[in-house]
């Protein structure tokens, strides 16, 4: 399954979860909505796993004030699409896997397509409008959702398993107002880093992930917390598109 | 009775990392709310669309259990609460 230069690039991640284990990654398609400061970190340690395929998207272009954060894209980068420049980063740091990025704003519309071939939804938008798109494709689709998101030195993180959890629109029933966030890199690392180790034990299908939790990030302080989450029966996405009895039935199990 | 306030994100940069209050038995959700706004200039603009009308986003949590701002505001609070409020992070 591995050949020998994947069995040397990955022999530190060999030693945790064995061949095996990284045959799986290798095997496990990311969707990674976002290549800003979210999906900078989240693109970057899920090449160099070896997720064998990323998608990112991405419709801006690289500006000079991106780069505190952004760290898939460099000084030479601005003015070029991200998608483009991602697409440099992450096949520089790992020829081994498919890196497919695209120049595209996800929408209602095109999100199916997007999703084509992925088992994971990576998120790293800066929106929850778009979030709630994420959301119900999730939903439809039976894959899971690794939802992050910053503000200044706080960010959160939860992990959205249809059909097992409560969905993102649960947990956030109204969407704050967009706004110019303040942003600094490290907590865009902190959180990014949570979500690629939550969609790394997933796809090897152990340790704990954080269902029905949200875990909240303070920087300032250095303190990690976390609240329950629960999914709201009358909830307008999980209800309507899994129904309320294959909950009970996960419940049951 | 005693009451405990637990704030996140930035919430916490307004009202601390978390503080006991003490209200009248029976007082509310709301009614909670409502101290700390009067007490606080600061947290009013942030949480409250106006006065009394909570921002249709804050998350609210009573001990753990998260509860709807438009619907459960009535909700009765009891001795060693621990309420937690905080505003969803959005960016990325």
């Amino acid at each position: 399954m591995l050949n020998d230069l994947e069995k040397k690039r990955y022999s530190r991640q060999i030693r945790l979860f064995g061949e095996d284990g990284q045959a799986k990654l290798k095997k496990a398609g990311a969707f990674i909505a976002g290549a800003g400061g979210l999906g900078s970190v989240i693109s970057i340690y899920m090449a160099a796993a070896g997720f064998g395929k990323i998608r990112i998207v991405d419709c801006d272009s690289v500006e000079l004030s991106n780069l505190n954060r952004q760290v898939l894209h460099w000084s030479d980068d601005v003015g070029r699409s991200k998608a483009r420049s991602a697409k440099d980063t992450l096949e520089g740091i790992n020829p081994e896997i498919e890196v497919e990025a695209l120049e595209e704003t996800i929408s209602k519309e095109n999100i199916d397509q997007l999703l084509s071939g992925c088992s994971l939804i990576m998120d790293a938008m800066d929106n929850f409008s778009t979030r709630y798109i994420l959301n119900k494709a999730a939903l439809q689709k039976k894959i899971p959702l690794f939802h992050g998101a910053i503000c200044g030195y706080q960010g959160q993180a939860t992990t959205v398993i249809p059909g097992k959890t409560a969905c993102l629109r649960c947990t956030f029933p109204r969407a704050p107002p967009v706004t110019t966030f303040p942003a600094l890199g490290s907590t865009c690392g902190v959180i990014g880093s949570i979500q690629v180790t939550e969609a790394v034990k997933y796809v090897l299908g152990f340790g704990g992930l954080l269902e029905n939790r949200l875990m909240l990030w303070d920087g300032l302080s250095c303190s990690m917390d976390e609240v329950a989450c629960m999914r709201n029966p009358g909830c307008q996405d999980c209800s309507a598109l899994i129904g309320d009895a294959n909950y009970k039935q996960e419940m049951s199990k | 009775m005693l009451v405990k306030v637990m704030a996140f994100a930035s919430f916490r940069e307004i009202l601390g990392r978390e503080r006991e209050l003490e209200l009248k038995a029976g007082s509310t959700v709301g009614d909670l709310l409502d101290v700390l706004a009067s007490t606080n200039r600061r947290f009013k603009e942030a949480a409250f669309e106006e006065p009394g009308q909570l921002r249709e986003w804050v998350l609210l949590m009573i001990n753990k259990k998260r509860i709807d701002p438009f619907q459960d505001l009535g909700a009765e609070l009891h001795e060693g609460d621990e309420i937690a409020i905080l505003p969803p992070v959005a960016g990325g």
